[in-house]
């Protein structure tokens, strides 16, 4: 028996479809999150459980009772829901408002108890309003009105709680704090939530279900749906999803980038290490450069970043200089690439044979790349860098700062061109 | 709710009671008050005329108030009100058509039916999206109400002898009122109570229809029984006294300011304050302007506050 079941639904308002075969449930006191882009039918997916839009066809089952068999007040004792912020019209007081969550529990000739008066204190309890219960709706921010109607939706005590972006107008302090609020009455509570913002969803929910296009494109783990692939086939954007370093969850960054496709039919090798060659590495293969890169340790974070873009990569394993099978595997990437970008990087004895190789190609383009003026290459060989360095800047190596600039002398615009 | 809400209604029902033993007291004749009690002519008027008119008065201000706070809390729309909404027109039609063509029998019912008629054709007409803009509801309103006096004109003009009658249904007044009225008039406190059963869901229902849902409110059913019963209190106002207007504009505002939004305190305080006005109205026509129709003196203080609540309202 599962909280909320929904199977195989559609919904239509008028002639349009929003919804199509729509079927999950969520576990008894998890957090479920539903994201996805606009117009994908988060909401009307969450109208359509607490039956404010009607549905076409498929069934809703809460704890194994058809939803429609449910009357008014019934639905309102099992099934909360927090709304985004509402202007509320008239002057309430807050104690007013989390009062009315008891209105299912109240006959029309009764009046409320004791009881519903203890019930409504603790729900402003746990959502942290206690203090404001006299005050009146008017009066408080918009965080602390949105914790006034989570407040109202423990009142209804309900089984389930539904969440409608319930945080998104707030800023990030608010959204936390009104979330741990939710998170700590999972577990009493199943609580399905749409989220605007994939990060939050990530971390709070136990479980996610990814729409597109009226239909369900994903469920599982939030590791399990917000990959770098299902991202981009949904969102049609490209992201950067890595472990968010504290909690482990996903953590993804949009990459900013228009594909340009300046980069078509030309080859780019980039020497780079220590994370000094990952912005390049995005910003290339979002232009549609051919790039590789190398030769790389494994534990470097432009290998990383390499593998994540799916660039082909030279690399070694920890703590080990470059070997000879790599070095010719260095060479071929050399002898087919149309430039060589060599990042500002530490140079020691591991990665020297890295510039060393490029004296045998004399007329192939170098460039040497930093990020800004503070990026350069630290010498650790003792000079016999820095003699490679001045030797191959003798040879027409350019200096170019800054990736725009870097762009520009692709495109032939820059100061420089015949990159 | 507000602490001092009870006090508030409690002053109310005294300040209610005053009003009307004052009324009475009150009129054109010059009959002294030690009088009443020694002239059997005098005590005719007084119980004849003066105390079923007051009643009636105090009925049909308290009805007009309670349809304007149920209308005001259901359309979410402070300037909502029986006359406004274009209920009273139709009732007033109803009770005219029952004039011209029974002879005035069937008063009440076809005032009734005229102003259920005319407020859910409005209702209808406004509602856009399961919202009701205040513009559109007014201009309903508006666009009703012409049509409506347009067949009003059109009876007035083909009927010539009940012309008389037929003008006291568009200005609202209480001339010859006996107690056969009073006894028309007094279902009114039926729908008010009717309506006070649901002055929680009119609480919820104020936030909006979605979340009044989710709150176990069943949005349709109520909305559908509060407009016919505040179309059923307005009805019989107007059967018994004409359209009278302003009075269901007015006092629900003013209390609110007063006792607060909670429609369990906010139904009584504007039942009693709408009483008490047209009590005062009608005692202060009848007495200074030779018993000029109450309506011209609601609609002269009445009009001026609805454009102070419309300057107000595109302000903010």
């Amino acid at each position: 028996m599962k909280p909320i079941e929904i199977i195989d639904i559609d919904v239509s308002y008028g002639a349009k479809k929003i919804l199509e075969a729509i079927t999950f449930h969520a576990e008894a006191g998890e957090i479920l999150g539903i994201v996805g882009p606009n117009g994908s039918g988060k909401t009307t997916l969450l109208k359509a459980m607490s039956r404010v839009v009607a549905r076409d066809n498929g069934e809703i089952r809460l704890d194994d009772r058809d939803l429609d068999s449910l009357g008014h007040r019934e639905l309102a004792r099992r099934v909360a829901v927090v709304p985004q912020d509402i202007s509320i019209g008239f002057d309430y007081s807050v104690r007013d408002v989390v009062m009315m969550g008891r209105h299912p529990y109240i006959g029309r000739f009764a009046s409320e108890t004791a009881r519903d008066v203890e019930i409504c204190d603790h729900a402003m309890h746990l959502a942290n309003v206690a203090d404001l219960a006299g005050a009146s709706v008017h009066g408080i921010s918009g965080g602390e009105r949105q914790r006034v109607l989570i407040a109202r939706a423990l009142a209804q005590e309900p089984k389930i709680l539904l969440l409608d972006e319930a945080t998104s107008n707030l800023d990030v302090s608010h959204q936390v704090e009104i979330l741990n609020i939710i998170r700590d009455l999972a577990g009493e509570i199943t609580v399905v939530s749409v989220f605007h913002d994939l990060n939050l969803a990530a971390y709070y929910c136990d479980r996610l279900l990814l729409l597109k296009d009226r239909k369900v494109y994903a469920a599982g783990t939030p590791g399990e749906v917000l990959t770098r692939e299902k991202i981009r086939e949904v969102f049609g954007m490209e992201m950067l999803v890595r472990p968010h370093p504290l909690t482990g969850r996903p953590y993804v960054l949009p990459v900013y980038m228009h594909r340009s496709g300046a980069g078509a039919n030309r080859r780019v090798h980039v020497v780079c290490g220590g994370g000094t060659g990952s912005d390049i590495l995005h910003l290339l293969h979002a232009a549609d450069f051919t790039v590789t890169c190398g030769v790389l340790n494994i534990l470097d974070t432009d290998y990383g970043t390499a593998m994540h873009l799916g660039l082909p990569c030279i690399a070694e394993p920890p703590f080990h200089g470059i070997t000879t099978g790599s070095l010719s595997r260095l060479r071929e990437c050399l002898e087919s690439a149309d430039t060589v970008i060599v990042t500002a990087m530490p140079i020691g004895r591991g990665n020297l044979d890295n510039l060393r190789v490029l004296l045998d190609y004399p007329a192939k383009p170098v460039i040497f790349y930093a990020r800004d003026h503070t990026a350069r290459m630290e010498d650790y060989t003792g000079g016999e860098a820095g003699a490679v360095l001045t030797e191959l800047e003798a040879r027409g190596a350019l200096r170019i700062e800054g990736a725009e600039e870097l762009l520009a002398c692709f495109s032939g615009d820059g100061p420089d061109p015949g990159c | 709710m507000r602490r001092t809400a009870p006090i508030t209604i409690l002053t109310l029902i005294c300040a209610l009671l005053i009003s009307m033993a004052a009324a009475v007291a009150l009129g054109p004749s010059g009959i002294s008050l030690g009088s009443f009690f020694t002239s059997e002519n005098a005590w005719m008027i007084l119980w004849e005329i003066r105390v079923p008119r007051v009643i009636a008065a105090a009925l049909v201000g308290c009805g007009l108030a309670v349809a304007g706070t149920a209308m005001q809390a259901l359309f979410r729309n402070p300037m909502a009100d029986p006359y406004i909404i274009g209920t009273s027109s139709g009732g007033a039609l109803g009770a005219t058509l029952a004039i011209v063509l029974f002879a005035g029998t069937g008063r009440p019912v076809l005032a009734f039916a005229g102003a259920m008629a005319a407020t859910f054709a409005v209702y209808f007409i406004a509602r856009r999206g399961g919202k009701i803009p205040v513009e559109t509801l007014l201009l309903s309103g508006v666009a009703l109400a012409t049509l409506l006096s347009a067949l009003l004109s059109f009876l007035m003009y083909t009927a010539g002898r009940s012309l008389h009658q037929i003008m006291f249904w568009l200005m609202g007044g209480f001339w010859n009122i006996s107690w056969n009225d009073v006894t028309v008039a007094l279902p009114i406190l039926i729908g008010a109570a009717g309506i006070y059963l649901f002055a929680r869901d009119l609480n919820i229902l104020a936030l909006n229809e979605e979340d009044a849902t989710h709150l176990g409110v069943n949005v349709e059913k109520t909305k559908l029984i509060l407009l016919a019963l505040s179309a059923f209190v307005t009805g019989i106002a107007v059967a018994v006294a004409g359209s009278i207007g302003f009075i269901g504009l007015i006092t629900p505002h003013v209390m609110r300011l007063i006792v607060g939004p909670d429609h369990r305190f906010l139904f009584p305080a504007a039942a009693l304050a709408g009483a008490i006005l047209l009590v005062w109205a009608d005692a202060l026509t009848r007495t200074f302007t030779s018993d000029m129709p109450v309506g011209i003196l609601t609609a002269c203080f009445g009009a001026p506050f609805f454009i102070y609540l419309l300057r107000s309202r595109m302000k903010a």
